[in-house]
């Protein structure tokens, strides 16, 4: 009760008999989630504007004669003639580690009903991204605990790639089993006491979405344990436009903390279609000129600015994005796709077919690039994965070929065979993200040709057979890989012993 | 009623008419409203609510409305006046119009902007602090 007395009297003090200016207007018109004012002459771009009844808004049309404002919060209360006044303040948002675990809308309010956030610092939603001098080069893995995409499609720390394919693909599914993969690291290295060790943060901002859907992404990485290791953003389908306009931008401003205080931050953006849908519809209502698929001129740097937050910061940490498009029938070259892939540093492309004939996550390594390369993987995924793109490739080829032939010379047959047999092992079930020590111990037996041995259709079985060998008997062997991230000899001839094991166990049953 | 394009670009002509040494003036407005009686332009309505609205606007630049809870002495508005015409480096006259809800102290408007310093003002921005 004193804590309260004393607030009060502080800010009594504060208040001085000094007229205090204020820049005032009224509104105009209010429809769609946008009024018209009039007045405001000193208003500034983007600033928050004051409405009657504790709605706040964004002014971002400035023109002669009226500022055209987005309005965030209940619009019902609002009526032509209600005065409205500047705030002098850019929109922004709580940041901070007390956000961990937390479900927040676009202006970082609690939506979970865990009770108010304790943060003591706020981040402006608009911010310039680094510039080019603060930046470091993108060489730390970033690990999906996805055997076909950290083998084959490196994410590094800073990177941004995106992830696209049609509706009911698995791009969420990745998104969250990335999300998971890191709690399930982070948990890991923190229990170590390892001090070099850098926990990844993560940002999921849901644009546009079903609640249901969120609803259950949220509890499957409760399930996980990878929740108190998340921030989730929520703008949902049922949230005003404005809101989803802004919501990634408040999503990557709670990232930058992160990363400005010298941490490692992954964000996801669930989707930029929706939300560059949002923004259309925001600019239609303010009047501004459409262009292509009539989105305004400017939805490009709307994502360009937005991305090019994402940065790996010299001496300080990085954020990394994995930003979600959603294409129609597989089109990519639609105007919103062609625009992030141009912005991003890489895609991972989901395909329906792949999906459909039970290749999941079905990742279309042909169309899917990581710009950053090799660069970002440890030495011993290197090792045992280098050249797998490559006979994934081949087999794509020759198995296409294949069809119209029969008579096959023995050396595409042993190609076919093997191609196949990688296929199969890089299915993998949802929210299973595996380790990388067990990915580089799988592929490191693929390698070395323990699966050939199997048949086609068995080869799930036997890799995951070997997981759990792995896993329950040889603990001691993976972490020696974790630890030293290469294959010693050493580590070869303990995966060689442990490998011939479990062949024979496997082969008795 | 906005008008369109032409309609809005002639508004400001005529509004631009109606400005003498920066100041609006009744003679050069008369004349402005005989030529659109003449003239009868499309949209004359819309045209008049526009032109309206930017003499009202530029009016109220000029104007400053005082709004007061106790009693307010001519001297107190003309030292008001005098120090607005300074600032906006233009003259600007003052009224008073009684507001009991303000408590105690003023409220001064200036076109679009507000200078508060009443007792209701400071405990309105006191409880959306708390």
């Amino acid at each position: 009760m004193s804590i309260v007395v004393e607030q009060i009297e502080q800010q009594i003090a504060k208040l001085s008999s000094k007229a205090i200016k204020k820049n005032t207007g009224t509104i105009r018109a209010v429809a769609d989630g946008v009024a018209k004012l009039d007045g405001l002459s000193d208003v500034m771009y983007n600033e928050m504007v004051q409405f009657p009844g504790g709605a706040i808004g964004i002014a971002l049309n400035l023109e002669a004669d009226e500022v055209g404002c987005v309005v965030l919060g209940d619009v019902s209360q609002l009526k032509e003639g209600d005065e409205v006044q500047t705030t002098g303040k850019l929109l922004s948002v709580p940041v901070g580690r007390a956000l961990l675990g937390r479900v927040v809308d676009a202006l970082g309010r609690p939506v979970d009903g865990k009770g108010p956030i304790d943060s003591k610092e706020f981040y402006p939603v608009e911010k310039i991204a680094p510039g080019i001098m603060v930046r470091k080069s993108v060489n730390q893995p970033l690990f999906t605990g996805i055997m076909a995409i950290d083998s084959m499609i490196p994410i590094g720390r800073g990177q941004r790639e995106l992830i696209i394919g049609d509706r009911g693909t698995g791009k969420t599914t990745i998104c969250i089993d990335t999300i998971i993969n890191q709690g399930r690291i982070n948990k890991v290295g923190l229990a170590s006491g390892d001090k070099s060790f850098r926990p990844v943060y993560s940002i999921y901002v849901a644009i546009g979405q079903k609640q249901s859907n969120v609803v259950r992404t949220i509890a499957a990485l409760e399930a996980a344990g990878a929740l108190e290791y998340t921030v989730i953003v929520a703008a949902t389908a049922g949230d005003n436009p404005a809101n989803q306009y802004l919501a990634p931008f408040s999503g990557a401003s709670i990232g930058e903390w992160f990363m400005e205080n010298g941490m490692d931050a992954l964000i996801v953006y669930d989707d930029l279609s929706k939300h560059a849908v949002a923004y259309r519809q925001i600019s239609l209502i303010l009047k501004r000129p459409s262009g292509r698929e009539a989105y305004p001129g400017d939805v490009f740097y709307l994502h360009s600015r937005l991305l090019e937050r994402a940065a790996r910061l010299d001496g300080k940490g990085s954020l990394t994005a994995l930003p979600v498009i959603e294409t129609q029938a597989g089109d990519v070259s639609a105007y919103i796709p062609t625009n992030v892939i141009s912005i991003t540093d890489g895609q991972i492309f989901l395909e329906t077919d792949l999906f459909n004939q039970g290749i999941r996550p079905a990742v279309s390594v042909g169309l899917s690039v990581s710009r950053v390369g090799s660069s970002a993987q440890i030495k011993v995924t290197k090792q045992v994965g280098g050249k797998l793109k490559g006979e994934l490739a081949q087999f794509r080829e020759l198995a296409a070929f294949a069809q119209f032939g029969s008579d096959l010379d023995a050396k595409t047959k042993a190609q076919l065979e093997r191609g196949s047999r990688i296929v199969e092992l890089f299915k993998q079930p949802q929210l299973n993200p595996l380790s990388i020590e067990l990915q580089a111990a799988i592929l490191w037996a693929l390698q070395k040709t323990y699966f050939d041995s199997i048949e086609v259709k068995n080869v799930v079985s036997a890799a995951n057979s070997l997981k759990d060998y792995l896993t329950s008997r040889k603990d001691a062997l993976l972490t020696k890989i974790r630890n030293e991230a290469k294959l010693s000899d050493e580590i070869e001839a303990g995966l060689k012993a442990a490998a011939d094991e479990w062949k024979s166990t496997f082969a008795a049953q | 009623m906005r008008g369109d394009k032409k309609t809005k670009l002639l508004a400001k002509q005529l509004f631009k008419l109606s400005l003498r040494d920066g100041q609006v003036s009744s003679e050069q407005v008369a004349g402005v409203l005989s030529y659109i009686e003449q003239a009868a332009p499309r949209h004359a309505l819309a045209l008049l609510k526009l032109y309206q609205q930017a003499i009202v606007t530029e009016l109220a630049k000029s104007h400053a409305r005082v709004e007061h809870a106790g009693p307010i002495s001519a001297a107190t508005l003309q030292l008001i006046a005098s120090a607005m015409t300074k600032k906006y480096a233009r003259p600007v006259t003052a009224t008073a119009q009684p507001n009991p809800r303000l408590l105690a102290g003023l409220r001064v408007r200036i076109g679009s902007d507000l200078y508060e310093s009443s007792v209701a003002g400071q405990l309105a921005t006191l409880s959306h602090a708390v």
